[in-house]
């Protein structure tokens, strides 16, 4: 269970979020929506204790984000990135195995369980036949889905990810949210695909400058009136699909 | 899995056995060349050199090489940025312009006075770097490298006036500046040897926590590693290391860039394994430059420096060459 409370963020004299208060339900997936530059991302770098937010808390599991260790954190969230990097040159594999440091100690190696835990998320993202492929041989849809691997060999009860599916092709769209599905975590997730969002999200959480407008089930949240109000488009249903007028 | 599985992880204590094999070799042949040469059984006829001279210079020389590589590689993955090397803080300008100034004012015939006036410069450079650099309790990586650089203009640009205003001292100050173990003795090696051996354990303990700053800060504490914390302990220890280093035997370039890089080519990229083998490989490479230094124009020297990049340059080509890929 993640609880926000009163989130608001500043840069500067900036303000991304303003009084943000949600609860996210175990086991459910949640979309994060909203325009360019709305705060999403600052949403979910505050659930995942990256970002310390101007005034407010997020608590997962009862405690407060910012009094667990990074280990410990690192136990309960993982988190996949808007865009995907590595420097220098870790294979695939190296780089999944990466998500297994949160249950190792400083000088400690991996185990068999290691690296089977990384060989059943790699199979799941269907990226075990890039395993000893390097950053630069790798497309971006690839990379991105090591980094799903990466986060899933965490093992956390919660996943945050910033617009993970951006970079794939439909068919590995539709791979990896149906992998979400199968999953009991905790699932918020940054997207952009409004019927992607509708098919595969129970929850949605519509932003709308820095505040939240909506927050509950999806199918009652997207409508073409708050489609309107958010992204400034004229839109209808047809089929339970959104259809872009123009 | 088992065939990638020795490929991952840990350093393989094999290799480590080999290199540290190698490097006790080194030393012994180290020892026996020089100005004038010294076989096993001569060791007491010539126990002065030995002893005094000969011993403490190739302890010094295998120190610094470590040193040198194992601060290098850590710097490359805190900055991600394989073309740091451990002077890029402003620690080899800050020391060299407080070795000009120790010349200038005819330090040199005191113990430590050089090296001492060296150090304090060393650390004070960084220090002042570390302060623009920090914002609250964060330290700005980008900052950091880009204040470190161009601290270390100013200062040449100091040193080369200093130079030009007392060219009589210049070539002192040059030689200096080259990096020599010339006059290394064991109390250089008793002020280095401490501070060498808490902070290569430093960094040796933090190699997997290197490995995620790799991802980048963010990406290292979802995975779990306290970014600042391990920032500021890797910092701290390896600028106290090269300040020592630096002070005690002058800026020796090349070696803490490139052994790093060389390791990785041949190891991969896994810090696990690249620090504790940069380790015993740069400590190998500064012996084996700097028993060249002496030997090569005997009875005069060559300074060390140079010659690093010399043997270091076509070695490191080559190795590039043969594995054909990009960092």
């Amino acid at each position: 269970m993640i609880e926000i409370k009163h989130i608001r963020v500043e840069f500067g004299k900036r303000r991304i979020l303003d009084g943000i208060d949600a609860t996210v339900a175990p086991g459910r997936i949640t979309a994060v929506m909203g325009p360019n530059g709305c705060g999403k991302t600052t949403l979910l770098r505050c659930i995942g204790g990256l970002l310390e937010p101007t005034a407010g808390s997020v608590a997962i599991d009862g405690q407060l984000v910012g009094s667990y260790t990074a280990r410990g954190l690192a136990q309960k969230v993982a988190f996949v990135r808007q865009q995907a990097q590595t420097d220098f040159e870790f294979s695939a594999f190296e780089t999944v195995l990466m998500g297994r440091n949160p249950y190792q100690h400083h000088l400690q190696n991996e185990s068999q369980k290691d690296w089977d835990i990384v060989e059943q998320c790699m199979k799941q993202t269907g990226t075990w036949h890039l395993r000893l492929a390097k950053p630069g041989e790798m497309s971006g849809g690839e990379m991105q889905r090591v980094m799903i691997a990466r986060a899933l060999a965490q093992q956390t009860p919660v996943l945050l990810m910033d617009e993970p599916v951006s970079n794939l092709d439909i068919a590995h769209q539709l791979e990896i949210m149906r992998l979400l599905r199968t999953t009991d975590k905790t699932v918020v997730i940054v997207i952009h695909d409004l019927n992607l969002a509708l098919q595969f999200c129970d929850d949605l959480m519509l932003i709308h400058n820095g505040k939240l407008l909506f927050h509950g089930p999806i199918a009652q949240g997207l409508t073409t009136g708050n489609i309107g109000t958010v992204y400034g488009v004229k839109s209808h249903m047809a089929e339970g699909r959104i259809i872009f007028d123009y | 899995m088992q065939k990638r599985a020795h490929k991952t992880g840990r350093a393989n204590p094999w290799v480590i056995l080999g290199l540290t094999a190698l490097l006790a070799v080194t030393m012994a042949v180290s020892c026996m060349f020089g100005a004038v040469d010294i076989s096993m059984d001569d060791i007491a006829g010539r126990s002065q050199i030995f002893w005094q001279l000969r011993l403490p210079r190739v302890i010094m020389g295998a120190l610094v090489g470590a040193v040198l590589s194992v601060c290098g590689a850590a710097y490359q993955s805190i900055f991600r940025n394989p073309l740091t090397d451990p002077y890029v803080l402003g620690v080899s300008s800050g020391a060299s312009l407080g070795a000009a100034v120790a010349i200038l004012l005819g330090l040199e015939a005191y113990l430590w006075g050089v090296g001492g006036l060296a150090l304090a410069m060393a650390l004070m450079t960084v220090l002042v770097i570390y302060k623009i650099a920090s914002i609250g309790n964060r330290m700005h990586t980008t900052t950091l490298l880009l204040t470190g650089v161009c601290l270390t203009l100013l200062i040449s640009a100091v040193i080369s006036f200093l130079m030009v205003l007392n060219q009589e001292k210049m070539d002192s100050i040059i030689f200096w500046t080259m990096g020599s173990f010339g006059s290394s003795s064991w109390t250089d090696v008793w002020m280095l040897l401490p501070v060498a051996a808490v902070g290569i354990g430093v960094v040796l303990w933090y190699s997997r926590d290197l490995n995620l700053l790799l991802a980048g800060s963010e990406a290292a504490q979802s995975m779990g590693c306290e970014v600042e914390k391990v920032k500021r302990m890797l910092l701290l220890f390896t600028t106290l290391m090269v300040a020592f280093a630096v002070s005690s035997c002058g800026v020796i370039g090349f070696v803490g860039l490139i052994v790093p890089h060389a390791v990785r080519l041949v190891a991969g990229p896994d810090n696990r394994k690249v620090v504790p083998y940069a380790i015993l490989c740069g400590a190998i490479f500064v012996l084996v430059c700097d028993t060249l230094a002496r030997t090569v124009l005997r009875p005069s020297e060559l300074p060390v420096g140079s010659l690093t990049s010399m043997v270091g340059a076509p070695l490191f080509i080559y190795l590039l060459y043969k594995n054909k890929k990009g960092f």
